[in-house]
């Protein structure tokens, strides 16, 4: 499944920005008016790369759908950043 | 008679291994668990796959703590090393010379996604403990 929310909170010793709920799902909108041009990008680096568009398609769909459940969060000399995707 | 059994009897019968490999093979069926037609048993333990690399870090510095909290889906990590087989043959050998000149002797295209694998299962519960000579410093990488 791809992702569909990232959640990004950022906090430093002065400010806090409240957690953002970016709504990925919504990039879906662009790709999809743009995948002609996707498609040929992804032709090209198959060429490229020698492989088939199949496998780089394969690929492609593998780490959109390996995001979710990505949890990166450091904490720093009184700074914050969390980073979720779900 | 087991099935596997009987095929290492028949192997050994027509001449393709010898008695001391025979022996060696019905050893290493024996130490497997038996299998109950692809039912398994109620009472073995059922390993769960790890779906997650966490790495946890933890530092205790003048300036205050600091901690490091990732986690990283398994799956992202397959599609990762899938990813390195679009780098070119001739890219791969000068990152293979490169990294080996920092003193990684690593071969980029022998790390497939089945070795991969194979690290994870050894990586159940591995700790590293760094303690620097001021600091405390606490680095913890597992899978979950």
């Amino acid at each position: 499944m791809t992702p569909n929310f990232a959640v990004v909170g950022i906090q430093t010793p002065t400010w806090r920005c409240p957690r953002l709920w970016l709504p990925v799902f919504l990039l879906w909108i662009p790709v999809i008016l743009h995948s002609p041009l996707i498609f040929l990008v992804l032709v090209a680096v198959a060429i490229a790369a020698r492989v088939t568009i199949w496998k780089l398609i394969a690929i492609v769909w593998g780490i959109l759908s390996g995001l979710p459940g990505t949890h990166v969060y450091v904490h720093a000399e009184g700074s914050q950043v969390l980073v979720r995707i779900l | 008679m087991n099935e596997n059994r009987r095929q290492i009897l028949e192997m050994l019968a027509a001449g393709k291994v010898t008695a001391e490999e025979a022996d060696r093979l019905i050893a290493a069926i024996e130490d497997q668990p038996p299998a109950t037609n692809g039912v398994r048993s109620q009472d073995a333990p059922t390993k769960n796959k790890a779906k997650y690399l966490r790495v946890l870090v933890e530092s205790h510095e003048k300036d205050g703590p600091t901690t490091v909290n990732v986690r990283v889906p398994m799956q992202l990590l397959y599609a990762g090393v899938r990813l390195a087989s679009l780098i070119p043959a001739k890219a791969h050998n000068q990152l293979d010379e490169a990294l080996s000149k920092h003193g990684v002797p690593l071969t980029l295209s022998q790390i497939k996604p089945e070795n991969l694998e194979e690290l994870i299962d050894h990586l159940e519960d591995l700790t590293v403990d760094v303690d620097a000579k001021e600091d405390n410093t606490k680095v913890r990488v597992f899978c979950e």
